[in-house]
């Protein structure tokens, strides 16, 4: 094996990847806290989500500038390029996640001071919610190890959150019939449609993993063209 | 010149993680909100050279003007652009070399540590002692590696095992690995690449405190090359390195800091004169230079 050169570099675009992936850490705890204050109708946590999400903005940015960086003074190529275009895509998915859990904060006040709770629909939320977490984590296992099949593995983990987002959809028609429960219960429909896109980032974020490997991107599902997805693991 | 420098202990700056010179708002630093993230920015660091509107001339004609910048301690400088400009004039202020040249004047003031390098009391030798070059081409003696690393401690009276001295200079240099079988071998025995890293060693095995590299890479191929550069960012912990260089990729991948040089008639409109345009840290000047005649030049609109 001939000694290996450009290790500075390796190394910056290593730890560049450390710092993308690290915000999915942020991620998993502002989503841990959105589904507390949601759980609890706590709306000083919310208010903290809320205030949290500009250092998960600051570190989009500052991926988004180390990015920069790396393109404009270390010309990487070939799948150093892909990799760095990637942590691009990963952070901004990351950034969005946070978005999701700053809407979720968002809508517990909305809801109302102790209004009239269904427990039905905070299990199902909750179990979006522990579905959600694992998926951000694994994304980011997938990623780092460059695990394609675990990262395909995301497709059918997320299946599960839609599943539970459907029945929380009957569950709202169901509840909409109760005028004193109705308000509350639409802002839940809002609140699983957040964690439902926390989902899709997560397997957004398995198929830039993918690319990397691969050299090829392609979406796991194309919801336009369901009958060219590649079947999952 | 004093011997203050020498005595001074050599302060190692902190790295920190790999990407340290990435890290502005690192890990769980306080939000930066919507107003952005400049470029990631190493601390300031101390000068080694103080360059106060330098003149160089060749007999009347003035070869680079006005130049005014700080060269950092424990980073590498990179100078860049196009031919003529004057960059390689301007890094042989720096040890000196110019005095080689008849008709070569330097005007304005270069500081070395505070101190005037042009001053009356100043001796040259001393000069290229602690500021060591290394040129475009590879300049080995015809010796053996092992006196052509001894040569400059023994002329300059170092102490020391001159053993322990060749091995440390060598090792710096990451070059001792493959010639420490057949250090009695003629030096020109060796590739290019490891002639480059053997005059680097040459200049390391003085104990310098700058490094002047003047085209350094531009005979070697890539694989040479990429060698030259990692061993310049090992170097650079403990040495403060200049260099010049055609390759504005190798200045990116490299420096600190870098200043574009550019050439532009004189008001009489009779002599073509290196200026510095710009001068900045190096992600700044390959993101988003400040002055359009640096863009243009990065982006290889003109040249």
């Amino acid at each position: 094996m001939p000694q290996t050169t450009r290790t500075h570099f390796q190394e910056e675009l290593l730890a560049l990847e450390r710092q993308a992936l690290g915000g999915l850490d942020m991620v998993v705890t502002a989503l841990d806290r959105a589904l507390e204050t949601v759980q609890h109708q706590d709306v000083e946590l919310a208010s903290m989500v809320i205030a949290d999400d500009d250092r998960i903005d600051g570190r989009y940015l500052e991926v988004h500038q180390g990015v920069l960086s790396l393109l404009a003074r270390q010309a990487p190529v070939a799948r150093d390029l892909r990799l760095v275009a990637a942590i691009l895509h990963v952070i901004k998915h990351i950034e969005r996640m946070g978005d999701q859990c700053v809407n979720i904060a968002k809508l517990v006040p909305l809801a109302g001071h102790e209004p009239p709770l269904d427990e039905r629909v905070l299990d199902i939320i909750q179990r979006m919610g522990a579905q959600a977490r694992q998926q951000m984590i694994e994304c980011g296992q997938a990623f780092g190890r460059r695990d394609v099949g675990l990262a395909q593995d995301l497709v059918r983990q997320d299946d599960e959150i839609d599943r539970l987002n459907r029945d929380l959809f009957k569950l709202v028609l169901e509840i909409g019939d109760d005028p004193d429960r109705r308000e509350w219960a639409m802002h839940m429909m809002l609140v699983g449609r957040c964690i439902e896109r926390i989902g899709d980032n997560a397997v957004d974020i398995g198929e830039q993993t993918a690319f990397v490997v691969t050299g090829l991107f392609r979406e796991f599902e194309d919801a336009s063209h369901p009958e060219l997805a590649p079947p999952t693991a | 010149m004093t011997d203050e420098r020498q005595e001074r202990q050599r302060e190692v700056p902190e790295r920190g993680a790999p990407g340290v010179r990435l890290d502005v708002h690192h890990g769980d630093s306080a939000a930066p909100g919507v107003e952005g993230v400049e470029p990631k920015l190493r601390a300031q660091r101390e000068a080694v050279f103080s360059l106060k509107e330098v003149t160089v001339r060749y007999g009347t004609k003035p070869a680079v003007r006005d130049i005014t910048f700080d060269i950092g301690e424990t980073e590498i400088t990179a100078l860049i652009g196009p031919s003529g400009c004057g960059k390689s004039t301007l890094i042989r202020c720096l040890n000196r070399m110019n005095d080689l040249i008849p008709g070569a004047a330097v005007g304005g003031r270069v500081l070395y540590h505070g101190h005037d390098l042009y001053a009356a009391d100043v001796d040259p030798v001393e000069v290229r002692k602690r500021i060591g070059m290394v040129f475009q081409k590879p300049n080995p003696f015809p010796k053996s590696i092992y006196d052509n690393i001894a040569f400059g401690p023994r002329v300059l009276g170092m102490e020391g095992d001159m053993d322990e001295i060749v091995e440390r200079a060598l090792r710096h240099a990451v070059l001792w690995d493959e010639v420490k079988d057949r250090l009695k071998t003629n030096a020109f025995g060796m590739s290019g690449g490891q002639q480059q890293r053997l005059c680097i060693a040459r200049a390391l095995a003085v104990e310098p405190d700058v490094i002047l590299m003047d085209e350094p890479c531009s005979a070697l191929d890539p694989i040479s090359t990429g060698k030259i550069e990692d061993l310049m960012l090992d170097l650079e912990n403990e040495y403060s390195i200049v260099i010049v260089t055609h390759n504005m990729q190798q200045a990116a991948r490299v420096s600190d800091k870098t200043a574009f040089f550019t050439v532009e008639l004189d008001e009489d409109e009779k002599h073509r004169t290196g200026r510095v345009v710009e001068f900045d840290h190096t992600e700044k000047i390959f993101t988003n230079p400040s002055d359009p005649r640096t863009e243009a030049y990065v982006t290889g609109k003109v040249g």
